[in-house]
C-alpha cells in the first residue's frame, strides 16, 4: 500500500484542490522527498554575519544531510558535508563557534577549513602510505551562493544559478529582510521539534485563516489585534519552482498615503508595527528595489522549500525535517546594525514574544500541526483528502507593467495550492533538467 | 567603594549558623509554596508572589566545543526564550486562562520540583539564590515534557514576606525537545 501510493502519479489534483493527506507521513515519500527536493534545491543555511571571521562556522542541515558553513582562511563560506571520510562520523559537534580544523573524534582524520584532509594518524605505519589524501577530504555542497548576505547550498551540480532559482518572488521575500538596512543576525537561533510533518508548517505560513481561531487567545489579551490577525486585504504573489508570498497587501492609495505621512521619517523605535509592517516602505528606494507590487507586499514569503520570512522581514524560520513526522524549527532573527540600542533591546523583547516556543502566538501552533500529521496514518483519516480548494478559480492574476504579477483577493489557499502543486513537480521530476522542462510557469488569468 | 559582591557575602558569613538554618527553611518553603501554586492552576496567586519590578529571563543554550563555552547562553539582550517584566507574566498568565489557548486547554498537567538550594547572597531586603529544577509536563494522552536546569532566583523581602524578584532559567536543553514552552517555570 505505501509503495502503491508512491507509483500513484498524482497525490495532489490541480482541478479539484483536493490532497493526498499520505503525503504527510508516508516514510517512503519522505525519501523521496529528500532526494528528489532537498538534494536538489537552494537552501538557506546562514547568514554571512553569523560566521564573520575565518575559522567562524555554523552547523546546520540540508535535508537529513548534516553541513557546517565554514568561513575558510581565504574568506569564501565552505558548505562541508559533516561526515568524516573513513567512517562518516560527524567532524563537527557544535552548533557555532570557531576552530582551525575540523578533528575527527573517531580516529582522528583531521580536515582544514576548506574541508581538505590534512592528515591521517599512522599514514605511514598502518596505511602504508597507500591512501591519497587528496581524494578524501570532506564532501562539500555541490555550489555555494550568497544573495544579499543569505548563504544558500545545494547539493545539485545542475541546480541553476541561486539567482536563477529565486527568480523574482524568491528574492522579493530575501530583500524584504535585506532591504531593512546593514542588517546581523542577533545572537540566538531558538531552536524546537514539533511532531509534524514539514509540509505542514510550510502550509501555515500562508494560512491566513487559523489566526482568528489557532491565536484566539493572543487576540484576546491584546498581543495581535482583529487587523493583524485577519486582515481583509490579501495580496498573494506565485513564482517559480514554488516560490510564493501570501499574506496582507496594501492598496497603491494605502501606499502612497504612508509615504506621504512618513516618508520622511526614519524609523526609530524598532518594535513599532506600523513601523516595522509599512513605514520603512515608504521610500522611492524601497519602491525601487521591492518594485511597486513588491512594495505593498506585506504577506509571508516562502522560499521554496522550508525557508519562511516573517511579516515585515524582521525573522525567518527554516523548516527542517526530521522523518515524516516531525520538524525542527529553526528561527533567525534580523536587525539592522544602525538601530539605537534600546530600540534593539526593545525589538528582540517583542519579537521572543511572538514567536519561538514561547512566543504567544507560536506556542498554539504546534498541537495543531502536530494533530493533522497525526490524522494522515489512519486508515480511514489518512485516506480522506485534505481541502485546499478555498477561492480556487474565483480570482485574476493581475498583470502590472512591472511584470510583478499578483492576485488581490481575500482570505485564500492560493499560496498552499501553489506549493502542493510545485512540490508534485519536483517529486516527479528525476532532475534540475525534467524540472527545469516540466515545471509551471507563474500562472496567468484566473486562478 | 565596597564592592557589592563582596559585601553580601560578608552579610551572608555574618550569619549565624542558627540564622542561615531558619533563612534556608524559609526560602525553602516559598519556593515549594510557589512550585504548589503553578502546580494546582493558582495562576493569580503565583502572579501576586512577583515583585511590580520583576525579571524573568531564559537565554538560549547551545551545543558548544570545550572552548567555546564562554558563549554557551545568550548573553541578556540578545535572542531568549523568556524575556519578560511583570506586564508580559500578566499576559502570560491571561493567555493560560482565556479558554481558547489552545496549548494549555486541555490544560496541562505540571509538576515543579526545586532541589539543592543555595543561598548565595543576602541583603537586608533581598536574598539571591541558586537552585536546580525539574519541571515536568504531561498533556493530553501522550505528551511528556521534561525541563531540568539551574535557576538564579532573587527573593525580596516586602512588608515581612517574601516575593519572587528575579528569576533566570538555564535549561540544560539546546534544542527544545517540545512543541512549545506553554509552562511558568
Ligand atoms: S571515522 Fe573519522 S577518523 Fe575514522
Ligand atoms: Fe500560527
Amino acid at each position: 500500500m505505501r509503495n502503491k501510493l508512491i507509483a500513484n502519479d498524482s497525490w495532489y489534483n490541480v482541478e479539484t484542490g483536493l490532497l493526498d493527506r499520505r503525503i504527510f507521513s508516508d516514510p517512503d515519500l519522505y525519501q523521496e522527498e529528500l532526494k528528489n527536493i532537498f538534494a536538489r534545491a537552494w537552501n538557506f543555511i546562514c547568514h554571512d554575519s553569523q560566521i564573520p571571521e575565518a575559522g567562524d562556522y555554523f552547523r546546520s542541515y540540508i535535508g537529513e544531510d548534516e553541513v557546517i558553513a565554514v568561513r575558510d582562511r581565504k574568506q569564501q563560506v565552505q558548505v562541508l558535508l559533516n561526515s568524516c571520510s573513513h567512517r562518516g562520523n560527524t567532524v563537527c559537534r557544535a552548533d557555532q563557534g570557531n576552530t582551525r580544523s575540523f578533528f575527527c573524534s573517531y580516529h582522528g582524520w583531521n580536515y582544514d577549513l576548506d574541508g581538505t584532509l590534512l592528515a591521517i594518524p599512522g599514514y605511514e605505519d598502518f596505511y602504508r602510505s597507500d591512501i591519497d589524501k587528496t581524494e578524501w577530504g570532506l564532501q562539500k555542497a555541490a555550489k555555494v551562493s550568497n544573495y544579499k548576505g543569505f548563504v544558500f547550498a545545494t547539493l545539485d551540480e545542475d541546480a541553476p544559478s541561486l539567482e536563477a532559482y529565486l527568480g523574482w518572488v524568491g528574492r522579493l521575500g530575501i530583500d524584504q529582510i535585506a532591504f531593512r538596512g546593514d542588517i546581523e543576525v542577533v545572537d540566538g537561533i531558538q531552536k524546537n521539534r514539533v511532531q509534524c510533518n514539514w509540509k505542514i508548517a510550510v502550509d501555515n505560513l500562508f494560512d491566513w485563516y487559523h489566526p482568528k481561531v489557532s491565536h484566539g487567545s493572543a487576540m484576546d489579551i491584546g498581543i495581535a489585534t482583529n487587523a493583524d490577525m485577519h486582515p481583509m486585504n490579501q495580496m498573494v504573489i506565485l513564482g517559480e519552482y514554488g516560490h510564493a508570498i501570501g499574506g496582507p497587501g496594501l492598496s497603491e492609495e494605502s501606499q502612497l498615503k504612508i509615504v506621504k505621512e512618513h516618508g520622511h521619517k526614519k524609523p526609530t523605535s524598532a518594535y513599532d508595527r506600523k513601523e516595522y509592517t509599512d513605514i520603512w516602505r515608504a521610500t522611492d528606494q524601497a519602491r525601487e528595489t521591492l518594485g511597486p507590487v513588491g512594495v505593498r507586499s506585506r504577506g509571508h514569503p516562502n522560499i521554496f522549500p522550508n525557508f519562511w520570512i516573517t511579516l515585515g522581514g524582521t525573522q525567518a524560520c527554516l523548516r527542517i525535517p526530521k522523518g515524516p513526522l516531525e520538524t525542527e524549527l529553526w528561527w533567525f532573527t534580523f536587525v539592522d546594525k544602525s538601530i539605537p540600542p534600546e530600540a534593539r533591546r526593545e525589538f528582540v523583547r517583542g519579537v521572543s514574544h511572538i514567536f519561538g516556543p514561547a512566543g504567544l502566538l507560536e506556542q498554539d501552533d504546534g498541537e495543531n500541526w502536530a494533530h493533522s500529521t497525526r490524522a494522515s496514518i489512519g486508515t480511514l483519516t489518512g485516506a480522506r483528502p485534505a481541502v485546499i480548494s478555498m477561492g480556487q478559480g474565483h480570482d485574476q492574476v493581475v498583470e502590472d507593467p512591472s511584470g510583478q504579477s499578483h492576485i488581490n483577493t481575500v482570505v485564500n489557499e492560493h499560496g498552499q495550492r501553489w506549493t502542493y502543486r510545485s512540490w508534485q513537480e519536483w517529486m516527479k521530476a528525476d532532475s534540475w533538467d525534467s524540472l527545469m522542462r516540466n515545471h509551471s510557469k507563474a500562472p496567468e488569468g484566473k486562478i | 567603594m565596597p564592592d557589592p559582591v563582596q559585601s553580601q557575602k560578608e552579610m551572608l558569613t555574618e550569619l549565624s549558623p542558627m540564622e542561615h538554618l531558619l533563612l534556608q527553611h524559609e526560602v525553602e518553603q516559598f519556593l515549594y509554596k510557589e512550585a504548589d501554586l503553578l502546580d494546582r492552576r493558582l495562576y493569580q496567586d503565583w502572579l501576586n508572589l512577583l515583585t511590580d519590578d520583576i525579571y524573568y529571563w531564559m537565554p538560549i543554550r547551545r551545543t558548544t566545543t570545550g572552548r567555546n563555552t564562554d558563549s554557551e547562553f545568550t548573553k541578556m539582550g540578545d535572542m531568549a526564550f523568556f524575556d519578560d517584566n511583570k506586564d508580559f507574566l500578566e499576559m502570560r498568565i491571561k493567555k493560560i486562562s482565556a479558554g481558547n489557548a489552545w496549548s494549555e486547554d486541555p490544560p496541562s498537567r505540571t509538576r515543579h520540583f526545586v532541589s539543592n538550594v543555595k543561598i548565595t547572597s543576602v541583603t537586608d531586603t533581598e536574598i539571591t539564590l541558586d537552585l536546580n529544577f525539574h519541571l515536568y509536563r504531561t498533556r493530553l494522552d501522550s505528551v511528556e515534557d521534561s525541563w531540568l536546569g539551574r535557576r538564579e532566583d532573587k527573593l525580596r523581602r516586602v512588608d515581612g514576606q517574601l516575593m519572587l524578584a528575579q528569576r533566570y532559567i538555564f535549561l540544560e536543553q539546546t534544542l527544545i525537545l517540545a512543541q512549545n514552552m506553554s509552562s511558568i517555570f
